[in-house]
């Protein structure tokens, strides 16, 4: 049994939405996703699907990666293509009519409106994931977070635990993989019987697993206090990342006419 | 001894990584297409550990790196919220159960406190989880505008019951799991 470490969706390429700053990204998403929410129209989605076109264009991310997510959600499409456009038994006149069930005119309208919602959302958020890599996210995400400091919020630890976790997930995937083959080698088996037969199984690896990572936790800690590590606040950064006059135009600029968009359309 | 901050921020962030690699494995294939894993776990070891602010901050974090792991775009704001941090943090629930457990554990009660401390905690997050799954289906279907009268809500209740039937393999796992954990973490803080 191998473990399958997915890291993200990252596509490694040079353009300029990979560029830009993590925090500008995560602006323009809760803006185009307003702008979507705003818009109740055929026109207003016309615009946001070129909005999107030209953003996948632009971030030169495969048109196979970015609209993977959309396949993914391909039941969820068609049920609410169905859940709309289907009637059982109407009363009112209806565009096609397959015994007690009916294709409702309007019904599948709405429908068409809310899926191509859906593709749109799916598509333009996935960008972000696309474009910027965990560690850069949790880095913007820090950054936002820090204006709650004024409120005791531990932003600066909260920044500590997220890059631990990032850091340790290829660690302790290679370590599980390891125990689980050193078991597998001894006899276990992981694929018979039931759920919670199953889950016992995976007790004689879970328990090194735990055990490793208390120790660790106790040797990270230890090496982080002896380096006079307090908290976040008032850490700096080495490579700290910064919003650059671009970073402030583009999203001044999207912004607007996304909000606008959804306004008017 | 308690614990310092630093050592229970390592802690966290050491379960997060944990539970995210635990994500990957899938514990057992439903015939219908979808898995369970043992993801909540380590959510659940901490939170009956450290008590449960470590808890719902691990199950937050946790959260969000899922969602930088395995993106599902959600389909309204809400959504995210209540698919992932939410969620997620409401497993740190079983962080009210930790005071009992302690306490039976030193007793060397490890035992019975599987009943009276770990069930408990489980039940208690696993069902945190899933209300806050179920919700986040009715926001689809809210801003889907998809009126069905009882069904989106008897709908999203089946959707997500795969949460209670990963609890029960976690409790089990946990209850193995945990003694053993109790005295390193006791042997540690002397």
């Amino acid at each position: 049994m191998r473990v399958p470490v997915a890291f993200g969706q990252y596509v490694p390429v040079d353009s300029p939405i990979h560029a830009l700053d993590a925090k500008t990204k995560m602006g323009l998403v809760a803006a185009f996703t307003a702008g979507v929410f705003m818009v109740d129209g055929f026109p207003g989605l016309v615009v946001m699907a070129l909005v999107v076109v030209a953003a996948v264009a632009v971030s030169r991310v495969p048109w196979r990666i970015a609209v993977r997510g959309v396949r993914a959600l391909s039941f969820i499409l068609a049920f609410t293509l169905l859940a709309h456009g289907l009637r059982w038994n109407p009363a009112t006149v209806t565009l096609v009519r397959l015994g007690p069930l009916a294709v409702d005119g309007p019904g599948l309208v709405t429908g068409v409106f809310f899926a191509a919602r859906i593709m749109l959302l799916v598509v333009g958020t996935s960008l972000l994931t696309l474009t910027t890599t965990p560690v850069q996210l949790t880095d913007g995400l820090e950054r936002v977070m820090r204006p709650l400091e004024v409120v005791r919020f531990p932003a600066g630890e909260v920044a500590m635990m997220l890059t631990i976790a990032l850091r340790f997930i290829p660690t302790t995937a290679a370590e599980a993989e390891k125990i689980v083959i050193a078991q597998t080698a001894r006899g276990a088996r992981f694929d018979e019987g039931g759920p919670i037969r199953r889950a016992r199984a995976f007790v004689p690896v879970l328990v090194p697993l735990f055990i490793n990572l208390f120790r660790r936790a106790e040797d990270l800690a230890l090496a982080m206090e002896s380096r006079c590590y307090r908290g976040g606040r008032g850490r700096t950064r080495l490579n700290a990342s910064v919003m650059r006059p671009a970073d402030w135009m583009t999203l001044a600029f999207a912004t607007v006419v996304m909000i606008a968009v959804g306004v008017a359309l | 001894m308690n614990p310092s901050r630093v050592r229970i921020a390592a802690e966290i962030g050491l379960s997060i990584a944990l539970a995210a690699v635990l994500q990957l494995i899938a514990v057992w294939q439903l015939p219908q297409g979808g898995s369970y894993s043992l993801t909540m776990a380590p959510l659940f070891v901490i939170a009956l550990l450290r008590g449960p602010s470590a808890g719902l901050t691990a199950g937050a974090l946790y959260g969000v790196i899922d969602f930088l792991i395995k993106p599902y775009p959600p389909l309204h704001p809400a959504q995210w919220i209540l698919d992932y941090p939410l969620a997620y943090a409401l497993v740190g629930l079983a962080g009210f159960a930790s005071l009992r457990w302690q306490r039976q554990a030193a007793e060397g009660r490890g035992a019975s406190a599987f009943w009276t401390a770990i069930v408990p905690g489980v039940v208690l997050g696993a069902l945190g989880r899933y209300a806050s799954h179920v919700a986040s289906g009715l926001v689809f279907f809210s801003s889907y505008a998809i009126d069905a009268g009882q069904a989106p809500l008897i709908y999203s209740l089946a959707y997500n019951s795969f949460v209670l039937v990963s609890a029960a393999a976690c409790a089990a796992v946990l209850g193995a799991v945990m003694p053993q954990l109790h005295r390193l973490v006791s042997r540690q803080a002397t």
